[in-house]
């Protein structure tokens, strides 16, 4: 009987709270694919090429498991209270009958446990669904190819999920129990407790909403013209401008918004007052709530830009060398007739690239003229230190990197006899790229022994050797004939190899390169090999991008929620409310229309502040520590942005739709107990 | 008074609760009439179906069978806006509990039938101003429930049950809540409207003393009427009627008979 009836209301809890329950499914299916990085292919392979960051990357996991339960706890609590509340008649009928509470509170616990377990039983099989797709779907998208995978099941992330996700539960309940025990039980058969109406003074009102308004203006402020100078003080003087100021901001939008209704309500007809009023009471009563669900929304949408942008740059990192082979031609040779290596491989060739000869190198007598370079890069704000350090070591032959362009599908360099083009392997690394770039365009020449050379107005940046540990911060391409009198070594850098399409698509590039590897390591000539950067590439798109999206959707799933579940409490709260209003003559359209705007107006309540402070951190972001490197369209960062919000928007939507329609449901039951 | 016109018909109205061997009958088919400008009482004990009367009357309960017309219209048949009009603009309801919506000002509250209807406030001015100043409410209209007294917040609901001019008052209880002081107020305030204004008013009520202030009294005993008296205004001082009203009521009571 007991647990009869423990199961029954358990399933009536999930009947009566799907928002609730599909939010708890979520939770399991990203605590799970989270806690089974370590199995996914991707980082598997990773792990032999690129073990140490991966152990840091595994290091970091409980430390971001904890943080997400933290923050689901709140939303289970939330739920949690929200059908307690539903059912307080219920439980205090139980009391009046002569239940213990310890007994009741038992109950309690066990239709916690039972939810769990029923969530577990949703939750588990589709995230392992979902992360054997993930696994298949990387393998397949970085060319590890999925011939080698195999199901991967993860005990220890089965384990710590189940672990967490019913100890955050049973915490919930246990919190809620203290609180039940301490009501008598009369006040269980009160129709919840009703907040006395908090009258805000117009004048502490205004001000901390004037005071919040100003602090988080300061906080974008600071973030988008301060974050780029790198001082130390500048993110934490952010951080606290931008959570005081939204805190202060919903302190005191509802005396705002009393100020703003009764300046209307003079001209108002219908349910607009009391639509307002209802929305301006949930802000006064929850403040604190919608302010910290407005910063989880913002940080949600601000990880997911990152997330992306970090995954679109990395995977970018275009592809032009498999491999570069250093030693003697005829040694190079004869290991690339190796036959199962010229099976593999496809073009190779050799590449001029040589640090330049003595008497070129700045202050120098035949030192290049970087005059009208430096007076270019002095017209753009901020290129002070650029221009300090600027000075051209390299030089590299136009034929061998048209090689390079052609490998890569790209237009080849036509250099004239009084034409020549920078090079810059670290165009990515601050406003370095980007500054000189700029100046570029301002058709400026570079004078090489008394002779002007038109600069090219594009900065070359693809790769010109396989391993991308090495860099070259300023290099010129000039025309062949010019190469050996500014070239220190007249022989060739290296052999630069590249695998043969047809193996690359045969067994993907990532399987490819690694066959080819152990070819070359078994010849025993010095090499650098492509795996090193893919696996960079690799580990910086599954840290950055992974983690970063993981917490931006379950901090958008968790403000949500947090915000729907609110939104219900009250309403329950003050669903004697509605009965007034139908005896006032209210019909019951109006009142599906009154509850549906006062969501719509909740919601957007929290997302307008969440989208500006969101987009301020966006655009702060990209303008300072996360710089997009050169190589990637901005329109193609513009348009995945744009993607992720549209996204976003119809998630949003998605919750509102499934909050309006629980609250009309409420409305509608209102009305037929109305008329019985 | 007019004492010509019927504004209320009650006729052969039950209302069953519950199904099968369950079945309760809260009304066993009353009829009775209520004329223009007269203030009615309706008394009996708990349990006795009064509530459920007036609930029936303001379609906050669907009969079983019988009609309730109001003006001669039968309200039974009234679905969506028309409901919606009968209950904004018909009758006016005064609760127990006052039921003021506690996040609205007093105005707030008393202008709401009025914007439910499509009237703003800038229109219905004068209106509140009247019935506020009616009531000795002016100091509190800007003021949320909880700023004011159970007796400031019970002439707020007065106020917003009339604001709108309908045919008829009910009134569940209305000084149920109030201390004597306050009930005396609002019971004094009531009479001054049902005379000045001839407002209709109907009153369920088990105390004597609040009664005592309607010029016709219907009681009810176990869902069927019981008794009805009539006060003489011009020979009755209020504290005679209340000397007859506790008689019937003990009479209701079972009299001496029922005393063990």
């Amino acid at each position: 009987m007991f647990f009869k009836q423990i199961r029954r209301s358990a399933a009536r809890n999930r009947k009566g709270n799907g928002l609730f329950f599909g939010s708890l499914v979520t939770a399991i299916i990203a605590f799970y694919t989270l806690l089974s990085l370590g199995r996914q292919d991707v980082v598997q392979f990773l792990n032999t090429i690129e073990s140490d960051a991966v152990r840091k990357l595994m290091q970091m996991l409980p430390v971001v498991y904890a943080v997400s339960l933290f923050f689901v706890f709140f939303l289970v609590y939330f739920a949690c209270r929200y059908q307690t509340d539903s059912r307080r008649r219920e439980l205090g009928l139980y009391l009046m009958l002569g239940m213990k509470r310890s007994r009741l509170f038992g109950m309690l616990f066990c239709e916690t446990l039972w939810s769990s377990m029923v969530s577990l039983l949703i939750g588990l099989p589709a995230a392992l669904f979902l992360t054997e797709g993930i696994s298949l779907a990387t393998a397949k998208l970085t060319g590890l190819g999925i011939i080698g995978h195999r199901f991967s099941f993860s005990p220890g992330a089965f384990l710590w999920t189940v672990c967490g996700f019913v100890l955050v539960q049973l915490f919930s309940m246990l919190i809620i129990c203290i609180s039940l025990g301490r009501t008598e039980p009369v006040d269980f058969f009160r129709s919840g407790e009703i907040r006395k109406q908090a009258v805000p003074s117009a004048g502490k009102s205004t001000l901390f909403f004037g005071a919040g308004l100003a602090l988080l203006l300061t906080a974008y402020g600071l973030g988008l013209f301060r974050l780029r100078t790198l001082e130390l003080a500048v993110p934490p003087a952010i951080l606290l401008c931008g959570i005081t100021g939204t805190f202060l901001l919903y302190r005191g939008l509802g005396g705002f918004l009393g100020l703003f209704i009764r300046q209307k309500a003079p001209d108002a007809a219908g349910l607009s007052t009391f639509t307002a009023r209802q929305v301006q009471e949930n802000v006064l009563s929850q403040n604190k709530a919608l302010a910290v669900s407005s910063l989880l929304l913002m940080t949600a949408l601000a990880c997911i830009s990152f997330g992306i942008a970090m995954g679109m740059a990395r995977s970018t990192a275009s592809r032009s060398v498999d491999f570069s082979l250093f030693g003697e031609d005829a040694q190079i040779d004869a290991v690339l007739a190796q036959e199962e290596i010229q099976k593999m491989t496809g073009e190779s060739y050799p590449l001029y690239l040589s640090m330049i000869k003595d008497g070129y190198f700045a202050d120098q007598e035949h030192a290049f003229d970087i005059g009208e370079l430096k007076e270019a890069l002095s017209r753009i704000e901020g290129t002070e230190p650029i221009i300090e350090s600027l000075h051209i070591d390299y030089v590299i032959a136009e034929s061998s990197y048209n090689r390079i362009l052609t490998g890569l599908g790209r237009k080849t360099l036509h250099l004239s006899g009084g034409e020549a083009a920078l090079y810059s392997s670290t165009a990515s690394d601050g406003d370095f790229g980007t500054a000189v770039q700029q100046a570029l365009k301002e058709n400026i020449s570079i004078g090489i022994d008394g002779t002007a050379h038109a600069l090219l107005p594009v900065l070359y940046c693809d790769n010109v050797v396989a391993d991308r540990a090495i860099t070259l911060s300023l290099g010129l391409i000039v025309p062949d004939e010019l190469y050996p009198q500014l070239a220190r070594e007249e022989e060739p850098y290296c052999r630069n190899v590249r695998l043969s399409d047809d193996v690359t698509e045969k067994s993907g590039l990532m399987q490819a390169v690694r066959e080819a590897d152990a070819l070359f390591a078994a010849s025993g000539i010095e090499y650098d090999s492509y795996l090193g950067g893919i696996g960079r590439n690799l580990f910086y798109t599954v840290a950055a991008s992974y983690l970063t999206i993981y917490l931006g959707v379950l901090f958008g799933l968790i403000a949500n929620t947090v915000i729907g579940m609110k939104y219900l409490i009250g309403q329950r709260r003050t669903r004697h409310r509605y009965e007034t209003l139908a005896m006032l003559g209210a019909d019951l359209p109006s009142m599906r229309r009154s509850v549906k705007k006062q969501i719509d107006l909740y919601f957007l309540l929290v997302l307008i502040p969440a989208l500006a402070s969101g987009t301020a951190a966006v655009f702060s972001m990209f303008t300072s520590f996360a710089k997009l490197p050169m190589g990637v369209s901005p329109v193609t960062t513009i348009l995945l942005s744009i993607a992720a919000l549209i996204v976003f928007a119809g998630l949003e939507t998605l919750y509102i739709c499934i909050v309006k329609r629980t609250a009309c449901r409420e409305i509608s039951r209102l009305a037929s107990a109305d008329r019985r | 008074m007019n004492a010509n016109n019927d504004i209320l018909q009650v006729e052969s109205l039950t209302k069953t609760y519950g199904r099968g061997e369950n079945q309760t009958e809260a009304l066993k088919g009353i009829s009775f009439r209520v004329l223009e400008g007269e203030f009615l009482g309706i008394m009996g004990a708990s349990g006795s179906g009064k509530t459920t009367l007036l609930n029936c009357i303001a379609t906050m309960l669907k009969p079983t069978s019988g009609k309730i017309l109001l003006r001669g219209q039968d309200i039974s048949g009234f679905r969506g806006g028309k409901l919606a009009d009968y209950r904004g603009r018909e009758i006016g309801y005064l609760f127990q509990e006052f039921e003021l919506l506690d996040n609205l000002t007093a105005r707030e509250n008393i202008m709401l039938p009025l914007a439910l209807h499509g009237i703003t406030e800038k229109q219905a001015k004068s209106r509140i101003q009247a019935a506020a100043s009616l009531l000795d409410i002016v100091p509190v209209l800007d003021k949320f429930p909880s700023q004011m007294s159970g007796g400031q917040k019970q002439r707020a609901a007065a106020a917003r049950a009339l604001i709108s001019d309908p045919d008829i008052l009910l009134a569940d209880e209305p000084t149920g809540a109030l201390d004597s002081r306050n009930s005396r107020i609002l019971l004094d305030k009531l009479t001054t409207i049902n005379r000045t204004q001839n407002k209709t008013i109907m009153m369920v009520t088990h105390d004597a003393n609040a009664a005592s202030c309607c010029s016709r009294i219907l009681f009810i005993q176990d869902g069927q009427l019981f008794h009805e008296l009539r006060r003489n205004p011009e020979h009755e001082s209020a504290a005679e009627f209340y000397e007859r009203i506790v008689t019937v009521m003990a009479q209701l009571g079972g009299g001496s008979a029922n005393v063990l």
